[in-house]
């Protein structure tokens, strides 16, 4: 450029100005300039007119929506320094065309629409040079194409050019207003794409130009603000897209800008854009309908608009020589999908979002509060959408914990990170953020309840359950439906107290407690098979058996399928020693359920008592089959942390084994019960080490498909021990031992198969190592119970049994095996009375403890 | 059923069973024409004990296994109405008459779990992250605001979550319905775009009845069908919701807003995070919307309008970027010189730096790198205060009693601090290196002066070594951080200078 190369030191000055749009240093430049050369005044007049339009429109700024209002004294001056420019025509074309453009935009400026279009003609914006051209030109040129593309939106479609022949039919003069509109989206889109460009490079020159003056940081240019014209270009041309319905060509233009490589002045543009575009992948298209920003889009999608199928143009109709620098790379990761698109620019919206969080509480910064809150919010709750539906609940929980800057006082946010929390298992720290939830909508039931959930399962908090679970009582009427619910839910605490319970007193205070509120429940709420079910439970728990069995029928007649109502059914029958209906409700059930490890325990234990060990054997090996078609079929992702959690959106099966697992160790007490929680850490922690020791165990992975397994070994052994045949049952220990090298249950086993050999010492060995990792393992102190009495140690031995007795009540082995010992020291009576609760608790004990069967809400 | 709707459906059975292969694709798209057809076909689904339901099945299911999308998604799009068929026959215990719907449903599942040669399909879902470059972003851009403790576990790496293989299935059970069910929702969700008003208020409507049968808003909204409670999952609720969302920004609003509601009021009986979490998401999503456009033009709800570009955040507020440097000067002013006080802040780095108390064995530690605008010299600060925190310690065991047990672990301890070297780019390299202890505490100022007026790109380069049981003589466990800035020309305090670029890498890995 000839301009740039005399380039005196005060012309690269002013052209510094001009890029930065310092408009207030020009008339100080211009008048240096008038001193030296003397014969370009007209530079002078073109850049004195350029400086007062573009400070005119700094302090009068055209809003969004608003035509402009006509001739304004202040711009006579700016026409002025104009005309004199271009009449004398002294100056060199570039800042000839320079001029016209001005005058051009003057002209929309005071309404001439025609006469701005008129300018345009003669300039021909398209052989303007973009390559080489100066930073300031380019921002020159992108506000002419806006403003031509505003100017042809203005004036009417009856132009000159379609009143020559009005004859015409309606098609062609539709075809026309086709051409038309595509004009003028091209002109926009053109003057976007070179707005970019500006802003690309004027930022280049600010960064060389402070690099040039550092270390000493000198007055730097403030921020840049896009003016009506370039956010027009930057916008106008989607906003005409969607409006025409025509998604696909908007979608690539919002792709176009985005691609482009974000500067200071774009990044709240691109943080607004990449939300938009986000929502529409969310909300207005599907895998099908998704093209990926690489591809080219489909000739024919559902996501236009048919009736305006004639206007589309799915390709750019336009090329420009200079075009903005895009990201560029390799490995540049870029989406297949629509999720995966929407997830990318949510993330990058987010991350600009945050950083813009008012931080400050006082006063006079509410507003800019509440819009960065809403500005955040937005961006939030569709992250949640598009990771709710992939079930990437962890990342969506890290996500929402960044929200918490924003959160003082907001409901909504602390509410979203408290369920986020809970869906992706961060238990604990649900619970905790729910607490500030309840504080800030203390009338929800929902809230207390979703807290009591976590309580009673997976974090074993009765204390806090049994607090969350009152609240909701408390409210009464105000709960409403929930109120059935608060009742099911404190009924669990309490049941789940009773079974914790170490004195017999307090046991069955809880257990009282929990049969009024199951009760209440269940009266509260008749049509609910939960509250049925679990007063079922209760009343099965405490021994009442004939009214257990009534109201586990009415549970199965409002939820026929319901596995626990099932299982419960078959236990209540094997209670009664009805063995062969309890196995045939269990069959039942297992059609249903095929899969379902507990109720296969159960089939076990009935098939040894009803149709011999062979038969409890298949289902043992059928149990192994199952788990095996299970776990190998899960992907190879599985055995990563945090992996296959789609496997989530899409119902998980382990989950729901999961969740009818009863306790991960203890196949004898079904709900998890306070001391074998810490005896599954310990086992957990004891076998991590164990295993680490030993290679070849198939460890990685989540931990209670392992389990499961360990599980299936355990019952095949005690099978086998059942058919006295030591060799095998040893054999099945071995496989559990290999997984839980630790674990009470395996310790147990091996302590059978050694009395079963008559070991007497190593048995008692075994059930001491078992005790000393879960001390209240009832079975064990049964064993070892006997045991100490063969060996005539009966003090001891009553102790330990009547310890066992203490846990649990209603074992009628261990009465047994108490009245024994008290026989064997020569205490009749107190023998007696031991027989006949014996006696009486058998007549009502199912196959397997009731506690089997989990508690939930 | 009216026998001109019979006629239409018969005439639809017979003719596709006469096609010759080749005319398909013209078929397909004939059938958009066939205006009283869809109509005739969700009627005979909704009349169960219908003579044409099974061999209606029976073409959709040869429509599906045609492979033509254009027929799948006819087939598609009765989805919602064959699955109420089916959760309403199953709720009456009624086998026989969903037998064939059933067929159908397990025949689409079946087909859709495997790929074109019959291999089971595995879906994959790329997790994106800001830490690896994009075609919408620089990963040095984002800044820091991204680099978590758990951002940096996944540095550099995308995560591909799957899903499947799933399981052919050749009956229903109360075990896997919601999984088939679920399944057929996600295929039905994939084509959203491609389904009729029709079938999204069928799909709206399953929604409601599924989660109101049985609870007393079922009077409410006055449906009158089956009045047994159905058992859902969480996730085929959150399935419901996709679908129920689409329909609300594409012309369903009343429909979709009361299934909304229906699915969000039943999530909330049975206490699911998944499904309450993303329909609140919806609801408050929506419900801005709303606010900011009250005009409803055409069918669509998708509106973009221009919007103002300039932060509309007010410049003197403090926000989470402006308080980051506000923080690091207050950091430099703190007096290093008394004892109590580096004591405190090598106590509080121990939170910092939790890998600094492990044993320095194969547990890979963990480290929480912050970096702010304002502040290159982050690196090395983060530094100073390990190297003060291992010099205080070496203080007590130079103090009254050396010797004993307590001086071996406070030495041990004291080699297990990070010891900082400092690679070449720095100019001062050798006074940094031959740091004493008395120069400790001007170190970090010196530092950074000497660091600030570099010019090269790279301006400092730290390595940051923790040293195995021999500090130095073994590099067992060694770890090395680095951190990179470039522009430092912006390094001021003012808050108007931010680098250009600042990357960070940060590199774990144990040499053993």
């Amino acid at each position: 450029m000839t301009a740039r190369k005399s380039g005196s030191r005060l012309e690269t000055e002013i052209e510094r100005c001009r890029s930065e749009c310092q408009w207030d240093k020009i008339p100080e430049l211009v008048r240096q300039l008038s001193a030296k050369l003397i014969s370009n005044d007209d530079l002078g007049e073109l850049l004195l007119a350029e400086c007062k339009l573009q400070t005119y429109l700094k302090e009068n700024p055209i809003k969004q929506g608003a035509s402009p209002r006509g001739p304004r004294p202040k711009l006579v001056e700016v026409r002025k320094h104009l005309t004199a420019a271009l009449d004398r025509g002294n100056l060199k074309s570039d800042y000839l065309q320079e001029a016209s453009l001005l005058m051009a935009k003057l002209c929309y400026v005071e309404g001439e629409y025609r006469d701005a279009l008129g300018h345009y003609g003669r300039v021909s914006l398209d052989e303007l040079q973009l390559a080489g051209a100066p930073v300031y030109r380019l921002s020159i040129i992108a506000e002419s194409y806006a403003t031509k593309g505003l100017c042809l939106e203005k004036v009417p479609t009856a132009s000159p050019l379609l009143s020559n022949n009005n004859t015409g039919s309606p098609a062609l003069s539709n075809r026309t207003a086709c051409e038309r509109d595509q004009e003028i989206i091209t002109c926009y889109e053109k003057s976007g794409d070179i707005a970019l460009l500006y802003l690309q490079e004027v930022e280049k020159v600010c960064v060389s130009g402070i690099q040039n003056r550092s270390p000493k940081p000198g007055p730097v240019a403030p921020d840049q603000e896009l003016g009506y014209f370039l956010e027009t270009g930057l916008q106008r041309a989607h906003v005409i897209h969607f409006k025409n319905g025509n998604l696909t060509r908007g979608v690539g233009r919002f792709r176009e800008i985005l691609r482009a490589v974000e500067t200071r002045t774009t990044q709240n543009l691109r943080m607004t854009i990449a939300r938009q575009l986000a929502e529409i992948l969310l909300r207005g298209m599907c895998e099908q309908s998704y093209w990926s920003p690489m591809e080219d889009p489909p000739t024919v999608s559902p996501l236009d608009d048919p009736s305006q199928q004639g206007h589309t143009h799915s390709n750019k109709t336009y090329s420009l020589s200079r075009r903005p620098r895009i990201y560029s790379g390799e490995n540049l990761f870029c989406p297949q999908e629509n999720t995966e698109e929407a997830l990318l620019l949510l993330l990058i919206s987010e991350s600009m979002a945050n950083r813009d969080a008012v931080l400050s509480r006082i006063p006079e910064h509410n507003n800019d509060r509440i819009i960065s809150l809403q500005s955040a919010s937005v961006v939030y709750d569709l992250l949640t959408i598009a990771l709710g539906r992939r079930g990437q609940y962890e990342m969506l929980s890290e996500c929402l914990e960044r929200a918490m800057k924003f959160a003082f006082e907001e409901f909504h946010l602390w509410y979203q990170l408290a369920l986020s929390l809970m869906a992706a298992g961060k238990s604990a720290r649900a619970v905790k953020v729910l607490k500030e939830c309840i504080r800030l909508k203390p009338n929800d039931p929902t809230i207390p309840l979703l807290a009591v959930k976590l309580c009673i399962g997976p974090l074993h908090w009765l204390d806090e359950g049994e607090c969350f679970a009152k609240m909701v009582v408390d409210m009464g009427e105000k709960a409403a439906e929930f109120r059935a619910k608060g009742y099911l839910a404190i009924g669990l605490v309490y049941s789940l107290k009773a079974t914790d319970a170490s004195l017999r007193g307090t046991q069955e205070e809880y257990q009282r407690k929990a049969l009024g509120a199951f009760q209440r429940a269940q009266s509260l709420s008749p049509t609910d098979h939960l509250a049925s079910f679990y007063l079922a439970l209760q009343l099965a728990v405490s021994r009442q058996i004939p009214e257990a069995l009534a109201y586990v029928r009415q549970a199965l007649q409002l939820q026929g399928d319901d596995v626990h109502s099932l299982h419960l059914l078959a236990l209540l029958l094997s209670a009664q020693k009805h063995y062969h209906d309890a196995l045939n409700i269990i069959e039942m059930a297992l059609s249903e359920y095929p899969e379902n490890f507990n109720l296969l325990y159960t089939k076990v234990k009935l098939e040894t008592l009803c149709r011999g060990p062979e038969e409890a054997l298949l289902t043992c090996k059928h149990m192994l089959e199952i788990w095996k078609s299970f776990y190998n079929l899960t992907n190879p992702s599985d055995s990563g942390r945090g992996s296959s959690l789609l496997d989530r959106a899409i119902a998980d099966r382990r989950q729901l084994n999961a969740m009818t697992l009863p306790d991960f160790s203890d196949p004898d007490t079904g709900s998890v019960h306070a001391t074998s929680i810490a005896a599954s850490r310990v086992e957990q922690a004891l076998s991590e080490v164990a295993s680490s020791l030993q290679s070849s165990a198939p460890k990685q992975g989540p931990l209670h498909p392992w389990m499961t397994l360990a599980q299936i070994w355990l019952h095949a052994a005690e099978v086998y021990v059942g058919m006295c045949k030591p060799a095998e049952a040893t054999a099945c220990t071995q496989e559990a031992a290999n997984l839980f090298p630790t674990s009470h249950n395996v310790l147990y086993m091996r302590g059978q198969v050694a009395e079963l050999r008559g070991n007497v010492d190593e048995a008692k060995r075994w059930y001491e190592e078992a005790l000393s990792i879960s001390p209240t393992h009832v079975k064990t102190m049964q064993r070892l119970g006997l045991i100490l009495q063969q060996l005539q140690r009966y003090s001891l031995s009553e102790k330990v049994l009547r310890d066992a007795v203490q846990v649990n009540s209603t074992a009628h082995d261990v009465w047994n095996s108490l009245g024994e010992v008290l026989q064997a020291q020569g205490n009749a009576a107190a023998a007696t009375e031991c027989f006949l609760a014996a006696l009486e608790l058998e007549a009502s004990s199912p196959v397997l403890p009731f506690t089997i069967i989990p508690r939930a809400l | 059923m009216l026998a001109m709707d019979q006629g239409v459906v018969e005439e639809w059975l017979s003719e596709y069973k006469t096609l010759p292969d080749n005319a398909v694709s013209n078929y397909a798209a004939s059938l958009k024409d066939k205006g009283a057809l869809v109509p005739a076909l969700y009627k005979v689904i909704r009349e169960n004990y219908s003579d044409l339901l099974e061999p209606v099945c029976h073409q959709l299911f040869e429509f599906y296994r045609s492979g033509e999308p254009r027929l799948q998604r006819f087939t598609l799009q009765f989805l919602p109405e064959l699955l109420w068929s089916l959760l309403s026959a199953s709720s009456a215990r009624d086998p026989h008459t969903s037998g064939c719907i059933e067929a159908l449903l397990l025949g689409i599942y079946n087909l859709e779990i495997v790929d074109k040669d019959g291999q089971s399909k595995v879906l994959s879902f790329t997790v994106p992250s800001l830490s690896k470059p994009s075609v919408y972003h620089e990963p040095s851009t984002i800044g820091s605001l991204a680099l978590t403790e758990g951002a940096l576990s996944n540095h550099g790496l995308s995560r591909v979550v799957y899903s499947g293989p799933h399981l052919q299935r050749e009956t229903f059970t109360a075990q896997n319905r919601f999984d088939v069910l679920t399944f057929l929702l996600l295929c039905y969700n994939a084509a959203l775009s491609f389904m009729t008003p029709s079938s999204l208020q069928s799909l709206c409507q399953l929604s409601s009845r599924v989660c109101i049968c049985g609870y007393p808003r079922q009077q409410l909204r006055r449906y009158k069908g089956i009045s047994s409670r159905l058992t859902v999952t969480s996730e085929f609720l959150v399935q419901l919701i996709t679908g129920i969302h689409y329909a609300l920004c594409n012309g369903e609003v009343d429909v979709g807003s009361k299934a909304l509601d229906d699915v969000l009021y039943r999530a909330q009986l049975e206490l699911f995070p998944e499904a309450l979490l993303v329909g609140n998401a919806i609801k408050s999503s929506l419900h801005s919307a709303a606010l900011k456009s009250n005009n409803k033009e055409g069918p669509r709800s998708i509106q973009v309008e221009i919007t103002p570009t300039a932060s509309r955040i007010s410049r003197n507020a403090v926000t989470s970027l402006s308080i980051r440097g506000h923080r690091w000067k207050r950091h430099d002013a703190v007096d290093l010189g008394s004892p109590d006080e580096l004591m405190e802040i090598s106590e509080l780095d121990e939170g910092v730096w939790p890998g600094l108390a492990a044993p320095s064995d194969a547990a890979p530690p963990t480290i929480t790198i912050s970096n702010s605008f304002t502040t290159p010299s982050l690196g090395a600060r983060a530094m100073k205060k390990c190297r003060l925190g291992g010099r205080t310690s070496k203080d007590k065991e130079a103090g009254p009693a050396p010797g004993g047990r307590a001086a071996s672990e406070s030495a041990e301890l004291s080699v297990k601090r990070l010891t900082l070297t400092s690679s070449q780019s720095v100019p001062k390299a050798g006074a940094l290196s031959s740091l004493t202890r008395t120069a400790s505490a001007v170190f970090s100022r010196s530092f950074e002066a000497s660091s600030a007026p570099v010019p090269n790109h790279h301006h400092h380069h730290h390595l940051l070594h923790q040293a195995g049981s021999d500090a130095g003589a073994q590099d067992a466990g060694r770890y090395s951080c680095s951190l990179q800035e470039e522009g430092l020309g912006y390094l001021s305090p003012g808050r108007n200078h931010t680098p250009l670029s600042t990357s960070i890498s940060v590199h774990l890995g144990s040499d053993l």
